[in-house]
Order: C-alpha cells, then sequence, then structure tokens
C-alpha cells in the first residue's frame, strides 16, 4: 500500500516582514488591543514557528487597505513599529516560546488612538496594561471639568464620557475588564421598586434631584456625576441636555415616539374620566346608552404604550422587556417613563413632572423643540 | 480597618495583634472589636455606602477569628502568605538577575496570589457567616451574605491590584511616561474630536 506523501514538517516558513510591520501598525492605528496582543501570540502569522500565513485570505483583517496606508497617521505608526528599538523588541518577543511582553510604546500609542476615536474598552485596557488607566482617566476629567468653567459644553461632555469609558470593572469575572455600558441593567434597578405613590415615580422627582440621578445613570458612575454636584442648576442641566444627545444620536427618533406615547395616554385618561362621569351620572339618571359603552371600549389600547415608546411590539412582552430594549436603544428614554397597573397588566407608561425644565430642554413635549 | 501595606491580608492586623497572639486572646480582642462594631452600627444611620464598610469589617473581624482560633488554621494560613511573600521575592530575583525562570515564577506567584486572595477574602470570610460563635456575636444572617459576596469580591480584587501596582511589568516594557506630555495629549484628544 502506498503511504501518503507527506510535506516535511521542518518547511521553513519565512515570515514576511513588511507585511508583520504595517500589521503591527494597522492594530496601533486601530486602536485594536485584541489585533496587537493575537499578533503577539502563539499562533500569529508573525512567528516563524507557526504555520498560518499573512497572505491567506483570512488573515487579510489584519492588513491595512491603501486608503488607510496613505494616511499620514498610518505612516507614523508605521515608523514608530519601523523604528530601531521597537522592531528589534517585537522580532525578539516573535522568536520566544514564553508569554509575550509588548512594548510600551505601542501600547501607549495604541491606547492613544483608542481614546481619539472613541473606542474606550480597547484605551481602557491598553492604559491599565501600562499602569496608566486611573492617573490618566484623573488628567481627563481635570480636562473636562477645566472645559466647563471655560463654557465649552460639548468638549466637557465629551471629557465626561470618555472619562466614563475608561471605567474599570475590578469585580469583573474571571479577572478583571473595562466597564461597559449597561443601561439596561442600570435601568432596572432605577425602576425596580414599584411606585406605589405618583411622587415615588423616578420622573416626578423634584428638578434637581431627578438631574444628578440621571447624570448617575447616564455616566455610568455616580463619582463622575459628583463633580458636577456643585455647578448651578443650569449648567447640569445645559450637560445633561448634551449628555443625552451624546449617548443617543436617534434621541429625536424617541422623542417622536414620547409624544405619539403622550398622546395615547392623554386619550386613555380622557376615556377613563368619561367613564367615571357616566357611571355618577348613571346612579341618579337613565343607565348610559348602549352605543355610548361601546364607543368607550373601542379607543386604543393603552397597552399600547410601550409598543409606541419603544417603536416595536415584543410579543407578549413584559413591562421589563420593554424597559430594557428602551434603555438600550434610547438610554435617557427610561427617564421619562414610569410602571403602571393597567388592569391585571403591568406596563410603562410616559411620565414627566409638570414644569420641569428638563423634558422641555429635551423637547419631548409637543410644540417644544428638541 | 487596618490593613497591611503589602496588600496580603493580615488577620492579626485586621485584630490589632501581634503574630504570637494565642488564641484565647484572639476570641478576647475579637468579642471587644465586634462588641462595638455592633454598637456603632445600631448609632449610625446606614447609607449604601456605611452598610458597604461595616459589612467588609464584619466579615474580615469574622473571617479573621475563624483562621486564628485554631492553631493549625492559624500556622496554615500563616506560612501560606509568607510562602507567597517569599515567591514574590523570588520573582524580583530573578527578573534583576534577568533569569530565564523569572515568567515561571510570576505564573506561580500569580497563580497562587489568586488562589490565597479567594480563599482567605471571599471563602473563609463567607465560611465565617455560617460559624455559630461569628454568628452568635455579629447577627450574621443570610442578608449579610447575600450583599456580602459582591462586596467580597470587590475587596479580593482591590487588593490584588494593590500588590500588582508594585510588581514587575510582565506584559509589557515598562513605560516611559511624562505626564505633561500625556496631559496636553489629553486636552488635544478633546479637542480633536470636534
Amino acid at each position: 500500500m502506498l503511504g501518503r506523501k507527506r510535506h516535511p514538517a521542518t518547511d521553513a516558513k519565512q515570515v514576511d516582514w513588511e507585511l508583520a510591520a504595517r500589521a503591527f501598525a494597522k492594530a496601533v492605528h486601530d486602536g485594536d488591543i485584541v489585533n496587537l496582543r493575537f499578533l503577539f501570540g502563539p499562533f500569529t502569522p508573525a512567528r516563524a514557528t507557526s504555520s498560518e500565513r499573512f497572505e491567506t485570505e483570512k488573515y487579510a483583517y489584519l492588513l491595512p487597505d491603501e486608503e488607510q496606508e496613505r494616511s499620514r497617521e498610518f505612516q507614523g505608526v508605521l515608523d514608530l513599529v519601523r523604528s530601531r528599538s521597537v522592531w528589534a523588541h517585537i522580532q525578539n518577543e516573535l522568536s520566544m516560546t514564553r508569554p509575550p511582553q509588548l512594548p510600551s510604546e505601542l501600547v501607549l500609542a495604541l491606547g492613544d488612538n483608542a481614546l481619539r476615536q472613541g473606542k474606550y474598552t480597547s484605551a481602557a485596557q491598553a492604559y491599565e496594561m501600562l499602569r496608566i488607566r486611573a492617573r490618566m482617566q484623573e488628567l481627563v476629567l481635570e480636562a473636562a471639568d477645566e472645559s466647563l468653567d471655560k463654557g465649552e459644553l460639548t468638549k466637557a461632555v465629551r471629557g465626561y464620557v470618555t472619562a466614563s469609558g475608561l471605567e474599570y470593572d475590578y469585580a469583573a469575572f474571571p479577572e478583571p475588564l473595562p466597564k461597559t455600558p449597561d443601561y439596561q441593567m442600570r435601568a432596572l434597578v432605577l425602576h425596580g421598586d414599584y411606585p406605589v405613590r405618583p411622587e415615588d415615580g423616578l420622573p416626578l422627582q423634584e428638578t434637581s434631584h431627578f438631574v444628578m440621578t440621571a447624570l448617575g445613570y447616564l455616566l455610568m458612575s455616580s463619582e463622575i456625576a459628583a463633580r458636577l454636584e456643585r455647578r448651578p442648576e443650569d449648567v447640569r442641566l445645559a450637560v445633561l441636555k448634551e449628555l443625552v444627545e451624546s449617548v443617543d444620536p436617534a434621541w429625536r427618533e424617541f422623542v417622536h415616539r414620547y409624544r405619539e406615547a403622550l398622546e395615547l395616554k392623554r386619550e386613555f385618561a380622557e376615556r377613563i374620566q368619561r367613564a367615571i362621569d357616566a357611571r355618577t351620572a348613571a346612579q341618579g339618571a337613565s343607565p348610559r346608552s348602549l352605543a355610548g359603552e361601546i364607543d368607550d371600549t373601542l379607543g386604543a389600547d393603552p397597552g399600547r404604550m410601550p409598543v409606541a415608546l419603544l417603536g416595536r411590539e415584543i410579543e407578549d412582552g413584559e413591562w421589563w422587556q420593554y424597559l430594557k430594549e428602551l434603555a438600550f436603544l434610547h438610554p435617557a428614554g427610561i427617564l421619562f417613563v414610569s410602571r403602571q397597573f393597567v388592569g391585571e397588566k403591568e406596563i410603562i407608561v410616559p411620565l414627566y413632572r409638570e414644569g420641569c425644565p428638563v423634558v422641555h430642554a429635551l423637547g419631548l413635549l409637543p410644540g417644544t423643540a428638541p | 480597618m487596618a490593613e497591611t501595606g503589602d496588600g496580603y491580608i493580615n488577620f492579626f492586623e485586621i485584630l490589632g495583634l501581634n503574630e504570637e497572639a494565642r488564641p484565647g486572646e484572639v476570641r478576647k480582642v475579637y468579642r471587644r472589636r465586634m462588641k462595638e462594631l455592633v454598637g456603632e452600627i445600631a448609632r449610625v444611620e446606614i447609607t449604601q455606602q456605611r452598610r458597604a464598610r461595616y459589612l467588609l469589617e464584619m466579615a474580615q473581624l469574622n473571617a479573621a477569628l475563624l483562621v486564628l482560633r485554631e492553631n493549625d488554621t492559624r500556622d496554615a494560613y500563616w506560612s501560606e502568605r509568607q510562602a507567597l511573600i517569599e515567591l514574590e521575592q523570588k520573582w524580583r530575583d530573578a527578573i534583576a538577575a534577568k533569569s530565564d525562570g523569572a515568567d515561571a515564577f510570576r505564573r506561580q506567584f500569580d497563580g497562587r496570589l489568586q488562589a490565597f486572595l479567594s480563599k482567605y477574602c471571599e471563602e473563609w470570610m463567607l465560611a465565617a457567616g455560617q460559624d455559630k460563635e461569628c454568628v452568635e456575636h455579629s447577627n450574621w444572617d443570610a442578608a449579610h451574605t447575600r450583599h456580602a459576596s459582591r462586596i467580597l469580591r470587590f475587596y479580593r480584587n482591590d487588593l490584588y491590584q494593590k500588590i500588582l501596582e508594585r510588581l514587575p511589568y510582565a506584559e509589557v516594557t515598562p513605560p516611559s511616561i511624562d505626564w505633561k506630555e500625556r496631559a496636553r495629549f489629553v486636552r488635544g484628544a478633546l479637542d480633536e474630536r470636534n
């Protein structure tokens, strides 16, 4: 029997170092900590001992496209990768079989690029490896405070959002990880208790308390929100407005749906009032006509309110399902709703405090501009 | 609450005792400290932050009693702690000597450190909540356990980070950071995305 022809296992692989340098530069330029780590990993195409090759299609994603290669920033990163000490370190690490030690110059440049591009988890991981994350976060907060002092609202909010993105969760399992947006969970906590009295509802809180709760929720950090506590109320309100639009670029879509839900609520309330009036009147007068009663039941189903708020129907959806999805799509939206029993079913309904400047600033009411 | 500077939890220090303290002394100090703590909790208004701090202090005192009141558990704990401190030093020495075995020491140290902190900062602290003597003095119940599990995980990671901060760099080469340049970068980065 003829034996299967085997390729010699010792086929020496020649790493294309030019491609490797461009792949390293792309990971750093993109602020992609996962790709950078992969390039140093045991099975990376950059290792001569690995059978993987950059030339294969599956690793095309590691290489820059022409447009990226032409950019000045990319060439700057490529020069850094090719610099004598960095390149020597890379080649040395790739020749070793122990866990790699990444060059801090590349990790720092990667963290900075990630921060510029808003890839906060990548930036936080890079800075954490360098043990400068907490201090970088403090620098960002100081810059944000300064911008707010100068009245540069957009820049200040960008700073607070960036600082919040650099938070780390040291209690994450199995190892510490960057904190990621978890509005779905935070929304459930905010609406955890059913509001027995109307004033218990989150949207009906006194304005300054409501603004601080909203800032803490949207910044995902009560410590960062606390920095704004000493600011005048109009500044906090302006920051909140800017923040809502910053974390939710599709806020205007929600505004339109919120108004629609408010209209449903108004119509439902009127219908209830008519029913109460009719019952009161019936006690002393002739019963209401059948046509009138049928008319009352033909109004829109109040169960449409969460559907209007979310923009889609969840089959047999519970209030918390609507709340979580709403928090994912429009984080700030959950600040203006409340839990409400309608008959046997609990739903979320739009709710706001009369005269609350936040509601007006965010354009949630008809006739106000978002 | 007293905490060791080096990050390895020291139950003697938590009770304010020296390492020669005998079980009788441990019990006496534990009871006094727990009585003071329970009294303080009854006197003040409990906020979320205070609740977390009191729970941690209570769990630390309970675990200190559980570990130190028996000679065998006390000796096992102390020798594990000492071995870990020695291993850290060995790793540092290996790095200073640029030895090839440095990475093996690092991996061994990291595994044992994580196991040590999990055991004494989480497992023993939660186990103490089931101990009759601890429950009697601290009134620890299921609600305490429920709240404490997350707080203890944070505590363990706090200690881990504290130790990690001072260890030699392993994953990356030691960076050279110019903080003035960093401040300029941050300001520039916030401007750039206008």
